[in-house]
């Protein structure tokens, strides 16, 4: 796999494998030398090689091998059928909408995650009595596992027994109970709702912490030059704040991409593929349909899109400067 | 693709931050009208969820639902550990085991991987660097298949020692990137001052780069650690015996046929939760310029 | 563009390592042993109740103390559950001794299983009553060994129906919903008649509408779903959710909350079944209820049977002994008894029923099982069936065509 990878060193020197003492710059490094910088990097990064090698790879090579398959409901493996599994996903219908409504879902639990956090962030970098118990308020649905989040919010919005429902009602929002839960736009919209809010918490200290890093004198400057709020925050602080989103971004793409429970419990009683994404559809070719071998051509095929997604998004926005 | 800009803080004289501004009362109060706005929207569902576990079994399905028990039944707390559906006590016990070694072992191996990276040229650093965050990508619900068959044929199948394993093995990613941003951002003169001083690499890495980055680590840590305190879809699969389980696997138990002990779900979920918040309350300081470091230009 | 070049390159090499490493396969892994001289039996189970666990502990415990070579491990899922967990056993090698579950045609036709007189005695063999041994064949060959039988039953609020001015509990699909729509017209949040279309238990709606009309769901050689007889209940399901005789979302209604809700009195008339008894005792001992018949379109009797199997899997014949003694013993009256009155179902052997006659609560579902349906699970296309209603039965209910519902399930089923 490292043969793929010709990285020519940019910063030679101290970028090498062996940082010559005082030495910042340098013509460069010889092909032969390469080799000996890879074996000085292996102590360092070989036991993560080994672990990912250890534990990981096994199990994604058999995802691969599984979609090529024909597995029976009971688990057993009946040989193979080439590419028969991507073939059946093909032509299951509903899919063009589940791939839409992934892209939704991604796009809106994102965006609406990092707009927010940015307000809450500013928020929270202002002084006020009482901050410090926000902050840890903030903290909380990332302390509290995602299953138990979404659960509750469930058993909240249950049409009999929910307190949420019954708040609603009481507010006069609504006239009776509404079965949130029970109806494909209503039970999404909710479910991204919650993704919201569990996502806050991470990129909101991300962005915090991002804050953090304005540099007063930038600030004053403007004010000297008699920018208002508005354009100070939009001309200085935001592109400021540009790697800490960035990097946020990517990992809540990745993290909503990937993310099962929630939409699961939230529209997991929905008939039809109406509240579906390629996650939840994955999740009942297991659990309801018993289809190990479709799952797992689905599970590759959003690998695959997870991968195009997340090297097209690294190459537009450089979230990570190179060393 | 990989380093976060670093943070320079941690070496640089503190400046005046953004913080510092000169406000009226009037926009005080504001700020704290929507704090408290913040404070109650984040809290809730875990009132509910509080609220719900002091109810009786009657009550939280009640069709009439309160807001509040009608009577407090703080003994909740002390049947659930001894349901009959399932050992709390070793459920804790395993999900503390699980989660503080698998952190550990996150640590000890991402931590060299992320200096060295972050300090280093070499070939296939780039290729390194893919294939963690690759590991992110794969939906765990279908890799357990392939899990379980491994480590059965390992003979660990059952066992905490697999759950650590897999455990790191799928946290590596964000503990390697977050330090590796933090290592970045330590100026390379820090380091080639030491070795011109005859230091050893690991003499820089423990005495030089370690105290600088450490708002980085304290991040990479509660990152694993909330992590592995949550995994379920691997210890469903890997761990059998009722007592081995975590407490995400556990809450599941309380799901019956016919009926769920939701006072004892959220229970159980309340009792989960105090160790993280009690986590975050230790370090949240450190947290917020943890992860700062990673984003500053 | 030369950085998203090295991606497909790297891409490129783990799918050909995938393909490489494929072509050489990897089955295998030993199958789950037998250590030192003593037997261990895995045992997986799925939770009833509460109780389930405990249960098991306690047969365990007798049993390990009269055959002290022999320990089971036992194993508890949850029902949503255990279906992943068992195929993730069965493609690592490591398929349990003895699971009980329910659909077992799949492991059979995998020539999974132990024909079950392989595993009991002749006595035990002799004692499953004779209604559920046909349900746990395949090809004439029983493979199941029946653990509990449930049968469905229209519990009734009495109450309500009074309240609404009903005089007499509807036998017929006409009476019944005049009478939920009557009962529904109270308000208040009350609903005449509980319809738990969502995906828990979607199944076993249906089979009550569409075998009381004297269509079903085919039998062990085909699945017929499509039909003129279950075109009219689909029709009829339609119209008691449109002319408001039942609780609103009922395309998406589990059954587990909904009983709930009837035993707190809040629905008027709601199929449930024996376990439902002790729910009422335990949630509401007042509830003023009756349990009858089914109401099918003309009045004729008819139930809906299931039962839940144990089942032995084939790992090693050596541990064929260790199976034997602990199904039988198991299944022994002093055991079985207990196990089966406790988590309120009804019993599958005859020592069982005769030992349960006198229980008063068991009594209208023990008269009904003569004339119960049982799913056609012994077919291999059931699981894709049951799947295929669990997630699009309910578009009945979202006012979607029942004949299109009908095609599609259909489809769904014979595409496997």
């Amino acid at each position: 796999m490292t043969q793929t990878i010709n990285e020519a060193p940019t910063q030679a020197g101290a970028a090498t494998g062996r940082p010559r003492p005082g030495v910042t710059g340098g013509p460069r490094a010889a092909v032969g030398t390469r080799f000996k910088d890879l074996l000085a990097a292996l102590p360092w990064i070989g036991p993560a090689i080994l672990l990912i090698f250890g534990v990981v790879l096994f199990p994604a090579v058999v995802m691969f091998y599984n979609s090529t398959r024909d597995i029976s409901i009971s688990g057993l493996d009946k040989g193979s059928v080439g590419f028969e599994n991507y073939q059946t996903l093909f032509e299951f219908a509903p899919l063009g909408g589940i791939m839409v409504r992934t892209i939704v879902w991604v796009v809106a639990v994102v965006s609406i995650t990092v707009i927010l956090s940015l307000a809450l962030a500013q928020l929270l970098n202002k002084a006020f009595p009482g901050r410090q118990l926000v902050r840890m308020a903030v903290i909380v649905p990332w302390a509290a596992s995602v299953v138990m989040t979404t659960l509750v919010v469930y058993y909240g919005l249950e049409g009999f027994i929910g307190i949420i429902n019954k708040f609603l009602v009481d507010i006069n929002l609504i006239d009776e109970p509404y079965g949130w839960t029970k109806n494909a736009v209503s039970a999404f919209n909710w479910a991204i709702a919650i993704a919201v809010f569990v996502s806050l918490p991470f990129t909101t200290y991300t962005i915090l912490a991002g804050l953090q890093t304005v540099p007063g004198d930038a600030l004053e400057a403007a004010k000297m030059d008699g920018a208002g709020p508005a354009r100070t925050y939009f001309n200085i602080v935001l592109p400021q704040l540009r790697a800490a989103i960035s990097v946020a971004v990517l990992i809540n793409i990745i993290n909503v991409f990937n993310s099962l429970p929630i939409l699961s419990v939230m529209t997991g009683s929905i008939p039809g593929y109406d509240a579906d994404t390629i996650m939840t559809m994955i999740f009942k070719y297991i659990q309801t349909e018993h289809k190990i071998d479709v799952a797992s051509a689905l599970s590759v095929i959003a690998f695959l899109i997870v991968i195009v997604i997340v090297a097209v998004y690294v190459k537009l926005v450089k979230p990570m400067k190179e060393v | 693709m990989t380093a976060v800009v670093p943070a320079r803080e941690a070496v640089r004289p503190r400046k005046r931050r953004y913080t510092t501004d000169q406000v009226s009362g009037g926009s005080v109060a504001l700020r704290m009208v929507a704090g408290f706005v913040v404070f109650v929207i984040f809290i809730i569902p875990y009132l509910i969820m509080f609220f719900g576990s002091l109810k009786t079994k009657a009550e939280i399905l009640s069709v009439e639902p309160t807001y509040f028990p009608t009577e407090f039944r703080l003994d909740n707390y002390l049947n659930m550990w001894s349901a009959p559906e399932t050992p709390l006590v070793q459920n804790l016990i395993s999900t503390i085991v699980i989660s503080v070694f698998a952190t550990l072992l996150v640590l000890f191996i991402a931590l060299p991987a992320a200096y060295y990276t972050a300090r280093f040229r070499f070939p296939g650093r780039m290729a390194f660097l893919f294939l963690v965050i690759v590991t992110q990508m794969l939906q765990p619900a279908v890799l357990t298949s392939g899990l379980f068959r491994q480590f059965s044929v390992l003979g660990i199948g059952d066992t905490w020692l697999a759950m650590i394993l897999i455990n790191a093995a799928f946290n590596l990613a964000f503990a390697t990137w977050i330090m590796h941003s933090f290592f970045a951002g330590v100026p390379r003169e820090v380091d080639e001052a030491a070795q011109i001083d005859g230091a050893g690499r690991l003499t820089v890495l423990f005495r030089i780069n370690l105290p600088l980055v450490w708002p980085g680590i304290v991040t990479a840590i509660v990152f694993t650690f909330v992590a592995c305190w949550n995994e379920f879809a691997a210890s469903l699969v890997i761990l059998s015996t009722a007592g081995n389980q975590p407490l995400s696997v556990a809450l599941t138990k309380f799901v019956g046929q016919y009926s769920t002990s939701w006072h004892y779900v959220f229970g159980v979920s309340i009792v989960a939760i105090i160790p993280v918040i009690l986590l975050f309350m230790l370090i949240e300081k450190r947290l917020v310029s943890g992860l700062t470091a990673g984003s500053v230009k | 563009m030369k950085k998203s070049m090295r991606m497909g390159g790297i891409v490129a090499t783990a799918a050909l390592a995938t393909l490489s490493l494929a072509s050489c396969g990897f089955g295998g892994g030993e199958a789950g042993g037998s250590s030192g001289s003593g037997t261990t039996l895995n045992l997986l189970v799925p939770t009833y109740s509460d109780t389930t666990q405990g249960l098991w502990e306690g047969v365990i415990k007798d049993f390990e103390a009269e055959n002290e070579d022999i320990t089971v491990k036992l194993e508890t899922q949850s029902w949503d559950n255990l279906n992943d967990v068992v195929t993730t056993k069965i493609q690592a090698n490591k398929a349990p001794d003895i699971m009980n579950g329910g659909p077992f045609a799949g492991f059979a036709s995998d020539e999974l299983l132990y024909p079950i007189e392989e595993v009991v005695s002749a006595d035990t063999l002799a004692d499953f009553q004779e209604s559920f041994v046909d349900a746990s064949s395949v090809d004439g060959v029983q493979y199941g060994a029946p653990l509990i039988a449930s049968a469905r039953a229209l519990f009734v609020n009495e109450d309500l129906l009074a309240q609404a001015g009903v005089a007499a509990v509807p036998t017929t699909w006409d009476e019944l919903l005049e009478a939920a729509k009557k009962i529904s017209a109270l308000g208040g949040g009350v609903a005449g008649y509980g319809m738990p279309l969502g995906s828990e238990e979607a199944q076993g709606e249906s089979a009550i509408w569409f075998y009381g009309s004297g269509g079903g769901f085919g039998d062990a050689d085909a699945i017929t779903i499509d039909t003129p007889e279950n075109l009219t209940a689909a029709q009829f399901m339609q119209k008691m959710v449109t002319e408001g005789a039942t609780q609103p979302d009922a395309g998406a209604t589990n059954r587990s909350p909904l009983i709930e809700v009837f035993v707190q009195g809040k629905i008027g008339m709601v199929i449930g079944l024996p376990p439902t008894v002790g729910q009422i005792e335990d949630g509401n001992p007042e509830l003023n209820y009756s349990i009858n018949p089914i109401p099918t379109q003309d009045g004729s009797a008819f139930t809906l049977g299931v039962a839940d199997h144990l089942m032995a899997f084939k790992n090693d014949d050596k541990k064929k002994e260790a199976i034997t003694k602990f199904l039988d013993f198991f299944y022994s009256p002093d055991q079985y008894v207990n196990w089966v009155t406790t988590e309120k179902f009804l019993p599958t052997t005859k020592s069982g029923a005769d030992a349960l006659s006198g229980e008063e609560d068991l009594k209208p579902f023990l008269s009904a099982l003569p004339d119960a349906k049982f799913y056609p699970s012994t077919n291999a296309k059931w699981a894709a069936t049951d799947a295929a209603f669990k997630s699009l039965v309910g578009q009945l209910a979202q006012g979607k065509d029942a004949k299109a519902v009908l095609t599609e399930i259909q489809a769904k089923v014979d595409a496997g």
